[in-house]
């Protein structure tokens, strides 16, 4: 059996910046309690 | 690297990017029209004019935003709250977002 090749991946980068703000949307939530 | 931005003033409001008339230079407070409750993970941030409810998600950030007015500008408010050299262009832009939502404006 052929051994399985594993690519080498470079070093993952956040893929996403962390924000430190969040804003949160409450539409629609009118009367809830 | 020279990081001094000139606060632009003007009518138009692009979405996007940051407040442009935003100037960290100038002495600034939190919104009388805000209420911001201390929470574990930083703070809930609720706006009375626009009712949008944000999340502070550092007690950093905390701190930065209810130190503003004891501070002659952003940068002594930010410096005074602990952030990191390394972090502060992430909390400036973080405060410009905050002054163009209204949490926080320049204080007279």
């Amino acid at each position: 059996m052929a051994p399985i090749e594993q690519s080498e991946s470079p070093a993952e980068e956040p893929l996403v910046e962390e924000t430190l703000v969040e804003e949160v949307s409450i539409d629609g939530m009118c009367g809830v309690y | 690297m020279s990081t001094d931005a000139e606060p632009v003033t003007g009518t138009s409001s692009d979405a996007g990017s940051a407040d442009p008339a935003f100037d960290p230079g100038l002495p600034h407070r939190c919104s009388p029209r805000v209420a911001l409750r201390p929470e574990p993970f930083g703070a809930l941030v609720y706006h009375f004019g626009t009712r949008r409810l944000s999340f502070l998600k550092t007690p950093q950030l905390v701190e930065v935003v209810s130190g503003l007015e004891h501070h002659p500008d952003v940068h002594s408010a930010v410096a005074a709250a602990g952030v990191e050299e390394a972090q502060r262009p992430a909390y400036l832009r973080a405060l410009a977002g905050l002054a163009a939502n209204g949490t926080i404006e320049p204080r007279p």
